[in-house]
């Protein structure tokens, strides 16, 4: 397992020179950014069960097929099934957004996994659809446009006043390329 | 290759778990450190060579056969070289363990059968420890760079000299 600094490390290895020079302003960028960073993974870890429910929701929403008899998701022993395969993909993806690089997620989660739904008989276009929808749903948390809380949600928020609000977007769309990693390798 | 987030994020998977607030703190406080570390590995890259040059001329100055152990070299100039270049190995792989934070470059790359290789080709250790200490006692706050990178660097040659000694 690498992260962004051991990546550098085994990157510079490889040829034998100093790290120095641009992986270092990219790796100074990483740790001024870094409160941005951990922000962005509570993001993701709090809401973990609200993103994994919903994107598995709206899987089914538009294919209420899977929980009809014959359906993938059909019984609840197999519903549990999917939710907990959601989770874990969130998972690993909050894992590779701390790390700030794919490695965690591509060794523990997606190494053998698209072979393990086709012997499973798992539709990977429907698992891919419902990455997809976590995908969205993280990507808002991250940026913090999470949509309308409810009037009592927010009143309980904290006033930020005048403060702007931090510039999450690189994150945002760093999270948003785990989950077409994701996408990608199994489908 | 391990770091401090990659240390967190096994324990984390170890038990099937979201990173943790705790988790996150960690983090954070190795981030916090990791600006000195890296003006630290900063000034080591541009400043490499004589860095390894310095702890050569206090090793072949203690010894003019460049070496302390029982078997010393005969050929100088060949083994002034092959001294610089183990130098020069070891401040790269302190470059890394200061960019990653850990140990782990070090031990995975140089100090893992050190102490076998060097008693195979009959190099006193000692010697390597001699110079390491030499650029331990040689760095100065201001002037090299500031003084919580230089407690960094300091301590990575600690790191060595101490595995080696």
């Amino acid at each position: 397992m690498l992260d962004a600094f051991s990546r550098a490390a085994t990157a510079a290895d490889a040829s034998g020179s100093f790290i120095g020079g641009g992986q270092l302003a990219a790796l100074k960028t990483f740790v001024a950014e870094g409160n941005k960073r951990l922000d962005a993974v509570k993001a993701i870890s709090t809401s973990a069960s609200c993103i994994v429910t919903d994107s598995v929701a709206g899987m089914i929403c538009e294919n209420p097929g899977l929980t009809s008899p014959g359906g993938n998701c059909y019984s609840n022993r197999r519903m549990a099934a999917c939710l907990r395969d959601g989770e874990i993909v969130l998972r690993y993806v909050a894992y590779a957004l701390l790390a700030g690089d794919s490695s965690v997620l591509q060794d523990r989660c997606l190494n053998g996994l698209k072979e393990t739904y086709a012997a499973l008989g798992v539709p990977t276009g429907s698992m891919a659809r419902a990455v997809a929808i976590m995908k969205a749903c993280a990507v808002a948390h991250v940026n913090g446009t999470n949509g309308d809380r409810g009037p009592q949600a927010t009143n309980n928020t904290i006033n930020l006043g005048t403060t702007a609000k931090g510039d999450c977007s690189a994150l945002a769309s760093e999270a948003a390329s785990y989950f077409d990693t994701v996408s990608t390798s199994i489908s | 290759m391990k770091s401090t987030i990659t240390t967190v994020i096994a324990a984390a998977d170890n038990a099937a778990r979201f990173p943790s607030a705790s988790d996150l703190e960690s983090v954070r406080g190795s981030l916090e450190r990791a600006a000195a570390r890296m003006e630290a590995a900063e000034k080591l890259a541009a400043n490499y060579d004589a860095v390894a040059q310095e702890a050569v001329d206090a090793v072949y100055k203690v010894n003019p056969q460049g070496n302390l152990g029982r078997q010393p070299r005969v050929c100088d100039t060949e083994g002034k070289d092959k001294c610089k270049r183990d130098f020069v190995h070891y401040l790269r792989l302190i470059n890394y363990a200061l960019v990653t934070g850990g140990t782990g470059p070090l031990d995975e790359l140089a100090i893992n059968g050190a102490k076998e290789v060097y008693a195979a080709l009959s190099i006193d250790a000692a010697t390597y420890v001699y110079g390491l200490n030499t650029l331990r006692n040689r760095g100065c706050a201001p002037r090299d760079m500031s003084a919580q990178a230089l407690a960094e660097y300091n301590a990575a040659l600690d790191y060595v000299a101490n595995s080696l000694g």
